[in-house]
């Protein structure tokens, strides 16, 4: 008796120990950027470091792009810029990390759906007046719904990023598919592609992740539906009606009838882009970005005349309505250097750069002349027709947590697909925990 | 973090006997006698007080306070929101679900380690020495490899396409795979997708890793049972079975008690396997921890109801573990 209650406490102590070790190994302290010698004298900021975080995954063109704006940043002023690519599923947590305290950028690009949810969090600095003059006066105040809170603006429209259809155009040619105008063509021609090239490939790939909205959305606005409508200073839910539902059912449809499949419901669209560069996926809803890196991720194999884009056709044909997606440029509210910083950002998103990293990374320019000019241009003229079109999701700092933290409608598509509640049922749940979310303060 | 608490209830316990020397000591010193125990126990109080009781304070403050980043860097005070964060959490959904799999998940693994513990505990003790030396190496791999590893392990082997878990399935002959699970077709099954066959791996996950330390202890216990017990029960034509229920685990009982609350405690709060093989966003999965976590942390962060969730786990906790060790004094008594 007297030993096993010895063994027991034994056993106690060693427990603990084991415990007390795993709450001792917290993580390492994150490293600030080391401060660059200072040559004194000479231009404006000599001698300082900027941090810039750009957003997404670092490919050759927005690569070549940066490291030039920087070069040039340097040139006009001395300051140096450490740059710092951040993968788009982890910019909210790095934001947030930021923003209670840890190492921040001076300068950050953001989505620009982001920037009501990010003001909130105090984490901009305004940056009213470059907006107010320069060449920056001539972005159409239109695009500046999200970004202008309260009379103050806090980001910089960089570039516009509709999305259309990337689809292997050498699996079209060689299987004889005609690049669809209708939904249900879409639908069969994402069927020709799997009974070809297998089951496991997705013919048209479906986005539950964070990023889901960008096809819910097109699906559901094209079918005349609406997320929230503001109604006086209340969001009032439309998930439950009859458009939404229609939108809705072919979001979910893409995996109740087979085009992808439903094992990845929880992916989004840079695993899917993954996939896509290792012939997993026929088609997927994207912005023209992802060309370069998967060029890159392919390891060569997948470019040029083998992908192409079209617009995402609408149910009774005609394009899709995309979303209003686009990236800005801010200034970090907890940067030492504001100054600095914000020349960085009056360069950057001044008439030359910034058409030239809308151009540069497949992005639409805000500036309307250089907008005008791409309808021309075959690779860009599907964007071109969707941006035309596009809509936004719902302008409240709350919409981050509906969208991606409690991700109500992709836990909405979840329960349809699993059989585990009807579409009915679904949209009504969400629509009142979207009304709870967008109305809490 | 409620596991230290189990220490200062077992150092007291274990102390007493000491209380009848301590006369003698005391005088050289020129304390009083009754004091000594009090004045050893200052350190490990001042210890725990600073790295846990702390902390959790500040927990229970949060849990009323709306706190965001603006309140954590510093910009605005936090306001005191009384019970708003608690009526937050208890009328969402995501908490009901979480508290369900969390209860179900410990219900189902404590026991499964327990019993799996046990019996290579009792094999072990019947094993040569080398080979039980082999085996404790072997098992205590497993228990060494860190949560996450375990979390990275685990999902690699039920992944949909390339797991060896369908690649072993498909190799059943289809007949067998037919009469034991209804098809003969595992490719692409979707392992961690649905809640109830991400916590089936959970608790593989978790039972596996953890099991090796119940063996380890249980026979630690058996090595303290002297062999003449054994051999009285085998005069008197016991079986195995018998003799376990009769002498094993009786004696071994207090182990037994600590093991239990001991797995009670780390199998309520299991995060990073989970947070491995399900990730953030089916949050049909969640458990306690993992809403804490994503309350507090994601954007926008809540941190108020985080510490909220992170309350009704601990209290959840102290609840169990009380009961448990109340139980388990009084069968001591009787």
């Amino acid at each position: 008796m007297r030993i096993a209650k010895i063994t027991a406490a034994t056993v106690t102590t060693a427990a603990l120990a084991v415990g007390l070790a795993a709450c001792g190994s917290g993580e390492a302290p994150s490293s600030s950027p080391s401060a660059a010698a200072s040559s004194a004298g000479g231009p404006k900021y000599a001698g300082k470091t900027l941090t810039f975080w750009r957003l997404g995954d670092s490919n050759p063109d927005a690569k070549a792009y940066t490291d030039e704006l920087v070069a040039e940043f340097e040139k006009q002023t001395g300051a140096k810029v450490k740059v710092e690519w951040i993968p788009w599923p982890q910019v909210n947590d790095k934001f947030t990390a930021a923003a209670a305290g840890g190492a921040g950028p001076d300068v950050t690009e953001i989505g620009n759906d982001q920037v009501p949810l990010w003001q909130s969090q105090e984490a901009l600095e305004p940056i009213t007046d470059i907006v107010a003059g320069g060449d920056q006066a001539q972005i159409p105040k239109n695009l500046m719904g999200l970004e202008t809170i309260d009379g103050e603006t806090y980001a910089v429209p960089w570039g516009g990023g509709s999305r259309a259809v990337l689809y292997r155009a050498d699996w079209f040619k060689e299987l004889k598919i005609e690049v669809p105008k209708t939904w249900d063509e879409l639908v069969a021609a994402a069927k020709k592609i799997q009974k070809a090239k297998g089951s496991d490939v997705d013919g048209f790939a479906f986005n539950g992740g964070s990023d889901a909205n960008h096809l819910l959305g097109a699906l559901a606005w094209t079918a005349g539906g609406e997320y929230a409508v503001k109604e006086g200073d209340k969001w009032v839910g439309k998930l439950t009606e009859p458009g939404f539902k229609e939108g809705f059912a072919q979001y979910t449809g893409l995996v109740t009838d087979g085009l992808s499949s439903k094992a990845r419901l929880n992916q989004n669209t840079t695993e899917i882009r993954t996939r896509f560069s290792n012939n997993k996926v026929g088609m997927y809803l994207t912005a023209s970005w992802d060309l370069a890196t998967i060029e890159e991720e392919s390891k060569g194999k997948i470019k040029g005349d083998k992908i192409a884009f079209f617009p995402l056709p609408s149910k009774a044909g005609g394009e899709a309505q995309s979303f209003l997606g686009g990236n800005d440029i801010a200034v970090w509210g907890t940067s030492e250097q504001k100054e600095a910083a914000k020349d960085f950002v009056k360069l950057a998103s001044g008439k030359q750069w910034g058409v030239k990293y809308a151009t540069d990374g497949g992005l639409l320019p805000v500036y309307p002349d250089a907008l005008a000019a791409l309808a021309d241009d075959p690779a860009q003229a599907p964007f071109a027709a969707a941006f035309a079109k596009a809509k936004a999701f719902p302008a409240d700092p709350q919409w981050t947590e509906a969208n991606e933290t409690k991700a109500v409608l992709q836990n909405a598509a979840r329960q349809v697909i699993e059989g585990k509640a009807t579409a009915d049922e679904a949209l009504a749940a969400a629509n009142k925990e979207l009304e709870d979310i967008l109305n809490a303060s | 973090m409620t596991d230290t608490s189990t220490l200062s209830r077992g150092g007291g316990h274990s102390s007493t006997p000491g209380r009848r020397r301590a006369p003698r000591r005391a005088r050289a010193s020129g304390l009083p006698a009754w004091s000594i125990p009090y004045v050893l126990l200052i350190p490990g109080l001042l210890v725990i007080g600073a790295l846990l009781l702390w902390p959790l304070i500040q927990m229970v403050i949060i849990s009323f306070q709306k706190v965001g980043l603006v309140q954590i860097s510093g910009k605005k005070p936090a306001t005191w929101l009384g019970l708003e964060n608690y009526t937050n959490v208890l009328d969402n959904d995501i908490f009901w679900s979480s508290l369900r799999n969390t209860v179900v998940f410990a219900a189902v693994a404590v026991p499964l380690t327990l019993v799996l513990g046990t019996a290579v505990g009792v094999l072990l003790h019947r094993l040569g020495k080398k080979m039980s030396l082999f085996v404790i190496i072997g098992i205590m791999f497993a228990w060494a490899v860190p949560p996450v590893a375990q979390g990275v392990i685990w999902r690699w082997l039920f992944d949909a396409e390339a797991g060896v878990i369908n690649w072993a399935l498909n190799l059943l002959p289809d007949w067998l795979s037919s009469a034991l699970f209804g098809r003969a077709d595992w490719t692409g099954q979707p392992w961690l997708n649905d809640a109830w066959s991400i916590y089936m791996v959970l608790i593989i996950c978790v039972v596996w890793a953890s099991f090796p330390f119940i063996a380890v202890s249980v026979l630690a216990g058996l090595k303290g049972i002297p062999a003449e017990l054994y051999e009285a029960a085998r005069v008197d034509g016991s079986g195995p079975w018998r003799t376990f229920r009769k002498i094993t685990f009786p004696l071994l009982k207090p182990v037994f008690a600590v093991l239990t609350v001991l797995s009670i405690i780390w199998d309520f709060k299991v995060f990073a396997q989970l947070y491995v093989l399900a990730g953030t966003s089916n949050r049909e999965a969640y458990n306690l921890s993992m809403y804490a976590v994503t309350e507090a942390f994601k954007a926008p962060p809540k941190m108020g109801s985080g510490a909220a969730i992170a309350v009704v786990l601990t209290v959840i906790l102290l609840i169990v573990t009380a009961a448990y060790i109340r139980q388990m004094f009084k069968q001591e008594e009787v």
